[in-house]
């Protein structure tokens, strides 16, 4: 009788207080003491392949923290992860950052997108709870926050950041050039600068112009194009270009206008010694050498890379393409691991998840051998940025991309200029 | 209604001493929405003037709140009244044109919606303001600088804003412009043939709230802490804005709140229930879903639902 007299409000009670149980499992018996990680990044819309793949990337550093066997210094703890989704908004960035945090993450990392890790720092400022930027440029993330520590307006920076910053890929883009031209035993002169007019395209121009202005390589940029971002057509455009004779074209595009570029350059025989871009999406992927073929071999493009001549990097890479189904492991899953796997050494070396212990420990990290292609150590300097953290200049070549500079991280020799067809 | 919504806020303003950050959070947005939905709710509820280029508002006001912070030092507290002027001297250029040329409907919906791209493409291509790279602000926790530490504060602010807002809204109810414009909704031609200016008030309603609506980006600014045009002056942004009183109940007091208080939750317990476990997307599905019923059931928007309801009740 007693299931029959329960009422609409009982019934109610019950299953709310059930699903809630439910919801907020506790932990049961004697577990491991596990430290949990944050992960926010832009899971779905615009973003979401990339996003998933930081995901995954830092999913799998975690398992292989644990695997071998967790953080020793701290009993063995094991690393969770608390994924968070942008939503690829920033006020969704910090919702989301909160929940995590409320979820019980005592470091963070994320956010892929500079506006939305710009907003999760103020909550990881506010909360105390130390956050290594994983992938995001924008100078001023670090910047700011170093600055107001250095003027008293916060006591501790919690902000920390392994990724080239935009003055890094510009300054770094330069230098590769001038070394490469050097290396060839050409001296090219006039190099155009080909861009989309949005947020990534105008970033790279500004950065890259700023940086042959200060560096003075040899070459100057005679004209930069900026293309509308939606473009359907870019005829007027390389027409344009072709007749500034460049020596160098350097293209910044998407992944749509890439292919519009190549085809259009190839189509009005604009002849160059190669082209060679400062940092750009849409010349390495798979899919996009697929397309265009011969038209993109020979082409340079300098990029965040994994160091394949890391044995530990070749592993996990192949891990990565089992557990993705197929794709490759890139500057987006490779970064996300490597953020992951320099919290655990943090962590090991911090003996503790003290949020000061923690900052400590990440102002004395110095890792000798970094997943991805360095300039250097994987170190924190007074901004809170890794100073060796740096692109590499990869080219196509048999139809993959190949890292061919800096020359210790060189997997082949470049060619250039490209060979006449 | 009136003892309900005054335990409401009762509640409302003991609630920071019980829950965690995070509700905070999730509330801040809710009444962040809400003022921006109610200020929306002058031209586009009351006066039937479909605006879907309020955003272009926000990013006015949080750019110019952001500017004078940056470059001259200029309080945000001060800064967020220029940042409304500004919207509202836009406001008045985007009124006129429309009213002066009788654009209505759709039409009108195209020209809002223009003018929010050209302020986002402006922005783009303005070195000074940053291009498209925008604009970062420092996290100090100064109050002075419109900055907390502590999350309560942006919450008893958001708060306050949206019940400003909501005065506001109820003042013009309760005089003769709110009934103007709600003749002006329901037929401008015969509210014209009737001796109304209907180009002054719809001017006044446009302006009034391309004011509120440049106040709340400061807000915006200074607890998100960048602003990109794309983000700031975009599309998304615009319908963030509309979707609340219309879900709410356009036109009506309650609606933009009571929309506010239905979405934001719902797209926060959605993504929280099903986001996790590989399902990524499954959430935004489900939301989709949820607005559909909703938009579905309640066409006139959820709040002359629940009054019905409750009159019914009584």
């Amino acid at each position: 009788m007693a299931i029959l007299s329960l009422g609409r409000r009982a019934f109610l009670r019950t299953t709310v207080a059930g699903a809630a149980v439910a919801a907020f499992p506790l932990p049961l018996g004697a577990q491991p003491k596990s430290v949990k990680i944050g992960a926010v990044h832009p899971v779905t819309g615009a973003l979401a392949e990339i996003g998933q793949a930081c995901r995954l990337g830092a999913q799998m550093a975690a398992d292989a923290v644990n695997a071998a066997g967790g953080i020793t210094s701290l009993g063995g703890a094991r690393l969770e992860l608390v994924p968070g989704d942008t939503e690829n908004k920033p006020d969704v960035a910090r919702a989301e950052a909160e929940r995590v945090i409320s979820a019980g993450a005592q470091l963070l990392v994320g956010a892929f997108h500079s506006a939305q890790t710009a907003a999760m720092v103020p909550v990881a400022q506010q909360k105390r709870v130390p956050f290594l930027i994983d992938i995001s440029a924008a100078d001023p993330i670090t910047a700011n926050v170093a600055d107001s520590v250095k003027k008293g307006e916060q006591k501790v920076q919690y902000v920390y950041r392994n990724f080239p910053t935009s003055r890094v890929f510009g300054q770094r883009a330069a230098q590769f050039m001038a070394e490469i031209f050097k290396e060839a035993g050409v001296q090219p002169k006039r190099v155009v600068l080909i861009y989309t007019n949005d947020l990534f395209g105008q970033t790279q121009a500004r950065q890259f112009q700023a940086a042959v202005k200060e560096r003075n390589p040899g070459f100057e940029i005679v004209e930069a194009i900026p293309y509308p971002e939606a473009a359907t057509d870019l005829a007027t455009e390389v027409s344009k270009l072709k007749s500034l004779r460049p020596d160098v074209i350097a293209p910044v595009t998407r992944a749509t206008t890439a292919i519009l570029l190549l085809q259009e350059l190839a189509k009005q025989r604009v002849e160059a010694l190669g082209i060679v871009s400062p940092g750009t999406p849409g010349l390495y992927e798979a899919g996009q050498i697929a397309q265009l073929k011969e038209l993109v071999e020979y082409v340079m493009d300098s990029v965040p890379w994994p160091n394949f001549k890391n044995p530990r990097t070749q592993k996990v890479a192949e891990e990565y393409v089992k557990r993705s189904g197929g794709k490759t492991f890139d500057t987006n899953s490779g970064y996300s691991y490597e953020a992951i796997l320099v919290l655990a050494d943090v962590l090991e070396r911090a003996k503790s998840t003290e949020p000061e212990a923690v900052v400590d420990a990440l102002k004395k990290t110095s890792i000798k051998n970094p997943l991805m292609v360095a300039a250097g150590p994987l170190t924190f300097n007074e901004t809170g940025d890794n100073p060796n953290a740096s692109p590499a200049m990869i080219q196509i070549l048999g139809q993959k991309p190949v890292v061919v500079w800096p020359r210790d991280a060189a997997a082949q020799k470049l060619v250039f200029p490209r060979p006449k067809r | 209604m009136r003892w309900a919504a005054l335990a409401a806020l009762g509640v409302l303003i003991a609630l920071p001493a019980v829950v965690g950050s995070y509700t905070l959070t999730v509330l801040i947005f809710v009444f962040f929405y809400a003022y921006l939905g109610q200020a929306w709710n002058i031209v586009g509820g009351y006066a039937g003037q479909l605006s879907v280029g309020h955003a272009a508002f926000v990013g006015i006001g949080a750019y110019t709140a952001a500017m004078l912070s940056l470059g001259a030092g200029l309080t945000p507290w001060l800064g967020m009244f220029v940042g409304g002027a500004l919207s509202a001297a836009l406001g008045a250029v985007i009124g006129y044109l429309g009213f002066r040329f009788g654009l209505r409907g759709f039409y009108f919906v195209l020209l809002t919606v223009a003018f929010a791209e050209i302020c986002r493409i402006v922005a783009l291509n303005t070195e000074a303001i940053g291009g498209a790279q925008g604009l970062y602000i420092t996290f100090t926790g100064n109050p002075r600088q419109f900055q907390f530490p502590d999350n309560r504060a942006y919450y008893y602010i958001a708060l306050g804003l949206m019940l400003a807002a909501t005065a506001v809204v109820w003042t013009i109810e309760r005089k003769r412009f709110g009934i103007y414009l709600t003749a002006i909704r329901e037929d401008e031609d015969a509210c014209q043939a009737l001796g109304v200016d209907t180009f002054k008030y719809k001017m006044l309603a446009m302006v009034v709230s391309s004011f509120l609506t440049g106040v709340g980006g400061t807000f915006y600014a200074f607890y998100l802490f960048s602003l990109q045009p794309n983000t700031v002056f975009g599309i998304p942004l615009s319908v963030e804005i509309v979707i609340r009183p219309i879900v709410g109940g356009a036109g009506t007091l309650g609606g933009p709140i009571l929309g506010s208080f239905i979405l934001s939750p719902l797209a926060e317990l959605s993504r929280f229930y099903f986001a996790r476990g590989g399902w990524s997307g499954a959430h935004l599905i489900v939301y989709g879903g949820l607005l559909i019923l909703v938009v579905l059931f309640l066409p006139q928007g959820a709040y002359p639902y629940l009054r019905r309801l409750l009159a019914r009740r009584a």
